[in-house]
Parts: C-alpha cells; structure tokens; sequence
C-alpha cells in the first residue's frame, strides 16, 4: 500500500529522476510528466493524490496548468519554483496551489510540506475542521470554544473566523486577499494592515509568546499559515 | 526663336494689312468702323503674343489709316484737326491696351510658374517619404531635388553626422568648404551668374546643416520653401530614428532581464538536483557519509547563495531593480529578516530598538528586507559568536533610518571607504570567512535605487554599525 501517488511535472529530466528516487524510497508511488500538457493528459487515467508543478516550464507553463487542474478538482497542488519573489508565490497560490516550494529545496522540507498538504485531502475540508487539539491549544468549532495555555480564551467573531479559515487550511500559506476575501467578504482584499491587527491580537490570545509566534506564522508579504 | 517672333510680327501686320485692304477694296465703311476694326485686331495681337508685336501692328495700322482713309487719301499728311485728335487717341489706346494685356497675361504666366513650382515641391515632399533615418532622408533629397526642379547638382552638409551628401554630375561644383560657410550664414544666398544657390538648414534655431543648389534655380521663394522643408523631414526623421532607438534600448534591457532570469533558471536547476539527492541521502547516513554528504549540502547552499548574488549584482548593474514600494512597518523588515536567518542566528542576542509611533517607510519590502538580512548576516558573520547585537529603526525628518550594530572589532579607516565596492574584503577576513564580496554591494544598489543613502559609522575595537535610510510614508502613521 503506498503512501499516495503523485504526479511531479518538471521539464528537466534530473529533476524528475531525483524526486521519483526520493519519494518512490518514502512509499509514495511516482507518475512522471514532460509538460504541462502532458501532465493534464495524464491526471484524469492515473488520478493523482498530489501535483509536484514545476512554475518554469516550456509550453502552457506551470500557473496555467495548476488553473487548468483546479478548474476540474481540487486535489493538493504544490508548486515549485526557482523564483522566490512575493509576486510569485503569491501568484501561484492565487491560481489555485496549495503550497509554494523555492527550488533549491531540502528534501525534508518537500516531504513535510507533502505531508501537509495531503492531510487535507479535499473530502475533509468539506464544511470545515470540526477541531484542533495539541498540547497548549484546544479549539472547538462547534462550540466555539478556545483554550489556549491553560486558559480559556473569548475571540470576538472575525477573530475566529480567521482562526478557522486558517486552520482548515492547516500548513498551507494563506494570502492576505485571500484571508480577508473569506473572513471580511468578496469586497475586501487590499487592506493587509486591517489583517495584520487581527492576526496580532489573536497571536496575543492563542500564543504562548505572541513576538514568537507558534501556530500563527508570517509568510512575509504574502500572508499567513498555520502551523498544526 | 528669332524666326518664331518674325513670323508673329509679319503675321501681324499682315492681319492689319488685310483689315485695311478689305475696307478700302470690299466694303467701304465710315473712317470711325476702321479704326476701331483695327484696335481690335491690335488688342487681339497684344493679348496672344505681346506688347512689341502690338505696337509694331499699331504703328503700321496707324500709318495705313493715315494714307488710305484720312483725307487728304493717299499722303501721310491730316488736314482735319478732329482726324489728329483720333489717330492720337487710336495710338494711346491701342499701346495701352497693349500693355495691359500683356501684363495681364505676364502675371498668368508667373502664376502657372508658381504653380508648377508648388506642384514640384509637393512632389518632392512624396519623393522624400519619412525614412525613419536622417541620412537616408538627405540622400534621397539631394537625388531628388535634382529631378523634381531640373537643376544641375545638388549638396548637402549634414552637421549632426559631419558628413556631405551630393548628386548631379560627378564634378560637383560646391566644394564641403562652401557648404560649410553657409551652415554659418543666416540667409539664403543665391549666385545668379554662376546659377547657384546655396541656404543654412535650421529649425527652430537648430542647426542641421546647410544645403546648396546649382543649375536653372526655381524662385528664391520656392528655394526657400525647399530649404524648410527638408529641414522639417530631417527633424521628423530624427525623431523617428531617436524613438526607434529608445524602443531598442528598452528592448535590450528587456532582454538583458529575460536572460539574467534564464541564467537563474539553468544555474538553480542542477542545484535542485543536487540538493534533493544530498538531503535525501543525509536522511539515513551516518559517520563519514554523513560528514562529507553534509559538505557537499553546504557547498550546494553556497553555489546556490552565490549564483543569487551574481544575478542580484548583475541586476543592480543594469539599473533594473523594479522596485513595487508599499508603505510598511520597519519592524516587520527586522522581523522578516531575522526569521529568514534563523538558520545562522545560533542563539545570538539580538536586541531591537523600534520607536512604538515610528511611521511607516516607503519601500520595496522584499528588496528593503534584504538589506537588513545583509546587515544583519554580516554582522553575525564577522563579530564575535556570542557578541550582542542592536537592530534599530528611528525617525530622522523626513526619513527613516535602519541601523544594526556589532560589537566586533569595527572597521579601519582605509578599509571604510571601499567597503560598498563590489568585490571588497576586508583584509582581516579575506581569508576566513565566506563570503564574495558582492553582499554590500547590493544593498548598497537596492538602497540607492530607493534614492537613499547607506553608509558605516566604525570605531576600530568598538564595533562597527551599518545604516540605511528609507522615506517615511506620508500620512502613514501606524
């Protein structure tokens, strides 16, 4: 039984021969692809579990071919890139991915962000995690309940909000526009400064030591992740 | 020509011959119906050919009169008073109506000159269709200017490019000299007797050059309409060859930056490679596999670290650093590079010293986040492991300045000055620690492409602290 398949899509033939070797040796089943195109001929027969998508590709492109993808499912899309520009990681979570990786890259880091990435597996971030439970931090949804170090914590509705839509995203970047768009409304999504009052005021709340943030992360200039 | 113009005298007085015969021989008619037949056959002459064919016609009408009709018939002598008053009157009217219409018709034959002038001139400006090259406009105009007008040679001293353009026969008759006297003149000048023109070309008290004319030269007007035209479509196509340039010139930045990308591109690749296989094999090694698959993990980061040096340089060298500035908190441009050099941190004790009212800067924050980490890593690289460091952002006017300060063993005088030059080192570390000596550099370029100043306060054995300064946002309070 292997771990998941996953379809990498890179133009460089090393490339591809590097991450079938690592990820076949972690139990994860490997499906290659040339191009963008390729990739999306193949992605209905083998029916991934994840994309690995190069960004830098000859022919469509990997933006594209991530568009193309999320326009038909909503499987976990990772996309690796050379470019390590706020402008590019942000447009390749605008077009749908669920992660952004700069190449060069530590094979850990890749695995972990994997892991992450196939811990929401589509079906489950229907309607919303129910909770999160660790050590220091205990939410409720249902209830809407926090417990943070030892204490009971009260979070004013947009905070919990966000909290939510952060922790149904667990591990994935989440941009500004995006947050905002999904917590405040389709209107909103030019104000990270608003953003940026809420996140401390909620890092004040859940974290232990809030200048050292834990659960909440900065992505700097691109948005927020939580760190589950 | 001679015997063109004879042959109209002789028609002529033929035609006043042959009026005075028909009413001496045919119809005989009242003195008064002769002569005015006659004026009519004189103004007739006068308005098709001239004012000399007329008068000569009026003379000889004049003397037929006189001896076929005015008695005493037959001499050239009047004996009525009243028969002088109207041979007088017949001679003036028939001179003055004369030169009348041959006035009139003088002006008509300078008018069709004018028009034909304007006719050519108008096709000289098709001939000359904008080139989109000076010279290649001023070669086409002095070709055909020669056969638009009928002249002989034409000339032409291009200033802006030092160069001399002629047509006509191969002798050309002005010499670079003359040309180059009349670029100096204000006038058009024309030489009648040896048929040539020669004019400074200006627009607008710019000076393109001067150009000369030789042969059968139309009017000085039309000269000098040709003078401002060519001046015209060389300014135009100066324009045209001064934007295509710019086009270019943005072309080959655009080019410069597409390569620099690729460059990006094929360095990182094989480092991708090399670094998901090491990483991969670093997972389950152990003793000296594990030693040296580490190095070969470092060495990657640094190929790596300075393959993005390299381009950052080369695009701080080529002006094109686009800056997307945004007004944003000074501590999150310390915090941001501090979390991205947590990896070197080791636990150094860093204090930062951010006024709580502080304004916003002004600026590219990924590009401005940098140069705090170079700062930064600096100083962790080159003070004592566990030295303390200060990382500060304060007001001053109008701007805000970002310091970070060590306490290593600060900067030598000498060494100071050259210390932003690409490719410096300071002598104590050349050897020790890595590093390319492109850090300072960039920043150095990212703060002044922000048009900001970064520089180095040092006292040796003290330490040594690094500042920069950004504008603060306007109205941007936090």
């Amino acid at each position: 039984m292997s771990a998941g398949k996953i379809l990498v899509v890179d133009d460089d033939p090393q490339i591809r021969r590097v991450m079938k070797a690592t990820l076949v040796g972690h139990g994860y089943e490997v499906i290659e692809a040339r191009t963008g195109e390729d990739a999306l001929e193949k992605f209905p027969q083998e029916m991934p579990a994840l994309v690995l998508l190069d960004m830098n590709m000859p022919g469509m492109g990997g933006l594209e071919t991530c568009r193309s993808i999320r326009s038909g499912s909503d499987i976990p899309v990772i996309i690796l890139s050379v470019r390590n520009t706020e402008k590019d990681k942000v447009a390749a979570l605008d077009a749908g991915a669920d992660d952004y990786v700069t190449k060069p890259f530590g094979i850990e880091e890749l695995l972990a962000r994997i892991r992450a990435a196939m811990r929401r597996s589509p079906s489950s971030s229907e309607g919303g995690p129910r909770g999160y439970t660790a050590a220091d931090l205990e939410i409720d949804f249902d209830t809407r309940k926090v417990h943070a170090n030892g204490k009971d914590v009260r979070l004013t509705p947009k905070e919990f909000e966000t909290l939510r839509y952060l922790v149904a995203h667990t591990g994935r970047p989440v941009t500004h526009r995006e947050l905002l768009q999904a917590v405040w409304g389709p209107d909103y999504g030019d104000e990270p400064e608003y953003l940026r009052v809420f996140v401390n005021q909620l890092r004040k709340k859940i974290e232990a030591n809030p200048g050292k943030p834990k659960y909440i992360l900065t992505e700097p200039w691109v948005g927020y992740r939580f760190a589950g | 020509m001679p015997r063109l113009k004879l042959s109209r005298f002789l028609i002529s007085v033929l035609a006043v011959a042959a009026i005075l015969a028909l009413y001496r021989l045919v119809l005989p008619v009242n003195n008064t119906t002769v002569a005015l037949s006659l004026l009519l056959v004189v103004l007739g002459v006068s308005a098709r050919w001239g004012l000399a064919e007329a008068t000569v016609a009026s003379i000889v009408a004049v003397l037929g009169l006189n001896y076929y009709f005015l008695e005493p018939v037959g001499t050239f002598t009047i004996d009525d008073p009243q028969n002088w008053v109207a041979l007088v009157a017949f001679l003036v009217t028939a001179v003055t109506a004369s030169q009348l219409a041959e006035r009139v018709r003088r002006r008509a034959a300078e008018a069709e000159e004018r028009r034909l002038e304007i006719e050519r001139l108008y096709e000289l400006v098709q001939a000359m269709m904008l080139s989109g090259s000076a010279r290649r406009t001023i070669r086409e105009f002095v070709q055909r200017v020669v056969q638009v007008f009928g002249c002989e040679a034409a000339a032409f001293y291009y200033r802006p490019g030092e160069e001399f353009f002629r047509s006509g026969p191969e002798s050309n008759p002005v010499t670079d000299h003359d040309l180059l006297a009349a670029a100096e003149v204000d006038e058009l000048s024309v030489d009648a007797p040896r048929m040539r023109a020669t004019a400074p070309v200006r627009l607008g008290g710019h000076p393109l050059g001067a150009m000369a004319l030789v042969g059968p030269l139309p009017s000085d007007q039309t000269l000098r309409a040709i003078v401002n035209l060519i001046a015209i479509t060389i300014q135009k196509a100066r324009a045209i060859e001064d934007a295509s340039h710019a086009e270019a010139a943005r072309q080959s930045e655009v080019l410069k930056s597409a390569l620099l990308d690729s460059l990006a591109h094929d360095i990182k690749t094989p480092l991708t490679s090399i670094k998901a296989a090491v990483t991969s094999l670093l997972g389950t090694a152990a003793g000296t596999d594990r030693e040296l698959l580490t190095i070969i993990n470092e060495e990657a980061d640094r190929l790596n670290q300075l393959a993005a040096e390299v381009i950052a340089m080369a695009r701080v060298e080529a002006g094109k650093l686009h800056l997307e500035k945004l007004p944003v908190p000074a501590a999150e441009l310390i915090e941001a590079a501090l979390a991205d050099l947590a990896g070197v941190r080791r636990g150094r004790p860093v204090t930062i010293q951010v006024a709580p009212d502080l304004p916003r800067v002004e600026c590219d924050p990924e590009l401005a986040q940098h140069v705090v980490k170079q700062l930064v890593e600096n100083a962790f690289k080159y003070s004592p492991e566990a030295s303390p460091l200060t990382i500060s952002a304060a007001r001053k006017g109008e701007k805000i300045v970002i310091g970070v300060a060590d306490r290593g063993a600060g900067i030598d005088d000498d060494e100071r000055a050259h210390i932003f030059d690409k490719f410096f080192r300071g002598r104590r570390y050349r050897f020790e620690t890595k590093g390319t000596g492109m850090g300072l550099a960039i920043a150095k370029g990212i703060v002044e492409a922000h048009g900001e100043k970064i520089w180095v306060e040092s006292e040796p054995g003290q330490g040594s602290a690094f500042y920069f300064s950004l504008p603060a946002a306007r109205g941007g309070e936090r």
